[in-house]
């Protein structure tokens, strides 16, 4: 069983093992919107190849099943967290697919946020207003949607 | 004793993308050597061992046709421009999407509506542009010598369209393309412009105008597609 | 995988274009004028409809042309091609 997850951002494809020995791969999002979750045949065949690059003997692995699902991406690529200008209404959302991960983190600033009404100091920089005073966060490589 | 060297020229100091790779095409388009005696080979099994001429049939071609002079033309389609041009040339822009027209040792294909590629032998590039500029006199478009962009790599034989149909996701069956057509689209994900040349017995000629870069890969793409055809069939 | 129809070129895979997302979203006429969060507005918010979508596309592995697609977002079927500049056609539910 493989104990860690492996991710290249090079070829593009992240994989880990289940525990009843599984491999679970993600990888590419679809170029335009899209409410369909049921993930592009040419980005799954994307996918394959570059898990095929980093592991060969994948190739002998048998596709059981493939989902897709919504992804939420800002202009900027990074989320969006805190108050919002409409009262009691806050924002945690624009997480691509990096939104598990973040979890703890996000869930502590945007509980402070929902608590005092405003952003946490970690995440001053991400909140709605961004997107008027043109502070944008252009970390497209770096940001959660990336892995 | 004085070494004479040979004179060095800009013929002798040029490099085609793909000139190293020559020996390589040449090998790769005929058909594959048996095994030496003793390996385990289907091509050394006695029922096989007398059918060398079918692999010669499937063997596709390929090889580099280097340093074509290649200019890039833009202008209004229908315009004065367009028509002085057509009469320079000797024979009308192409304005069907995806045609090829051809006026001499050019070929003009349409890469869009108000852009053509203009391909002519090695070193035609000054003249031709030349006479393009001259009859586009001063009205809006350019003429480009965007030569040093691709190199053209040409592919041929019976099984050529098989080789393009791996990587490939246009119909490039006779009923959908033919001579006099060209294309601008993917092969195995490398941005190529096809320009079918002609068809004969022999087979499809194509010719694929690939940017510098890409052409190694591309290349070592090709060689493995055609691999499979330099052997006989698999028979069950 | 869409096939998509450039109105050049015909029909061809989907990765042969380039996304443009929404189309339809004009300059404003007098950008000076404007407030930062209405300079904002056009920069950046956009609709996202679940259903038909006038979008704009590039063939951009072919003619290098922009147009415009009706897709419906969630079955992805294209309910129209049009040349960049025209009215958006309509759509019947
Ligand atoms: C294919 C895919 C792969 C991903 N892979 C990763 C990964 O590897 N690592 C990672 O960190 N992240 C990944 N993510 C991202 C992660 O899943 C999301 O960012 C995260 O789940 C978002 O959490 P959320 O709680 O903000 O929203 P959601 O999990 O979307 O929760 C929103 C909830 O609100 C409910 N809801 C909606 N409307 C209403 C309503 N009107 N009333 C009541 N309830 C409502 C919904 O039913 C839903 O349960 C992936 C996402 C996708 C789609
Ligand atoms: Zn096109």
């Amino acid at each position: 069983m493989h104990p860690t997850v492996v991710m290249s951002n090079h070829v593009h494809v992240y994989v880990s093992q289940a525990h009843k020995g599984e491999l679970v791969m993600g990888a590419g999002v679809d170029s335009y919107n899209g409410y369909g979750q049921r993930g592009s045949f040419h980005l799954i065949e994307r996918q394959m190849a570059a898990a095929l690059e980093l592991f060969p003997v994948f190739a002998r692995a048998h596709v059981l099943r493939t989902w897709g699902g919504i992804v939420d991406v800002t202009p900027d690529a990074s989320p969006i967290i805190g108050p919002t200008p409409v009262g009691n209404l806050f924002l945690n959302c624009g997480w691509g697919t990096g939104g598990f991960k973040a979890t703890p983190a996000s869930g502590w600033v945007y509980a402070h946020a929902i608590a005092t009404g405003e952003p946490h100091p970690l995440a001053e920089a991400f909140t709605l207003e961004r997107f008027t005073t043109g502070a944008l966060i252009d970390e497209h490589g770096a940001a959660a949607v990336a892995h | 004793m004085t070494r004479r060297e040979p004179a060095v020229t800009a013929d002798t100091l040029r490099r085609s993308p793909l000139g190293h790779l020559a020996a390589v095409f040449a090998e790769h388009s005929t058909p594959a050597e048996p095994s030496p005696a003793g390996e385990p080979s289907r091509a050394a099994e006695p029922s096989r061992a007398a059918e060398p001429s079918i692999a010669a049939e499937r063997c596709a071609r390929l090889r580099e046709v280097p340093f074509l002079a290649q200019l890039d033309l833009q202008l209004e389609p229908g315009g004065p421009a367009a028509q002085r041009i057509a009469a320079a040339l000797g024979t009308p822009l192409p304005t069907a999407p995806n045609s090829v027209a051809e006026a001499g040792e050019l070929r003009v294909l349409w890469l869009g509506p108000q852009e053509w590629l203009v391909i002519g032998p090695d070193g035609s590039a000054p003249a031709t542009a030349a006479l393009l500029s001259a009859a586009l006199r001063g009205e809006p478009g350019s003429v480009v010598d965007v030569s040093a962009n691709r190199t053209t790599l040409e592919l041929s034989g019976r099984t050529a369209r098989e080789v393009l149909a791996k990587g490939c996701a246009l119909d490039l069956h006779p009923r959908a393309f033919g001579p006099g057509d060209c294309a601008q689209t993917l092969l195995s994900t490398v941005h190529v412009i096809l320009d079918q040349i002609d068809r004969t017995d022999a087979g499809p000629t194509y010719r694929l105008l690939v940017r510098g870069s890409f052409a190694q890969y591309l290349s070592d793409w090709l060689l493995d597609a055609m691999e499979e055809y330099r052997h006989p069939p698999l028979t069950p | 995988m869409l096939l998509i129809a450039c109105p050049w070129c015909g029909e061809r895979e989907e990765l042969e274009f380039h996304y443009g997302g929404q189309a339809h979203v004009a300059h404003p006429a007098e950008p000076e004028g404007l407030s930062d969060s209405q300079w904002g507005e056009y920069l950046f918010v956009r609709d996202n409809p679940k259903g038909p979508f006038a979008e704009r596309w590039s063939h951009s592995a072919g003619c290098r042309r922009w147009f415009n697609v009706v897709r419906h977002t969630v079955t992805h079927e294209i309910l129209a091609v049009y040349p960049a500049g025209q009215p958006k056609p309509v759509i019947l539910p």
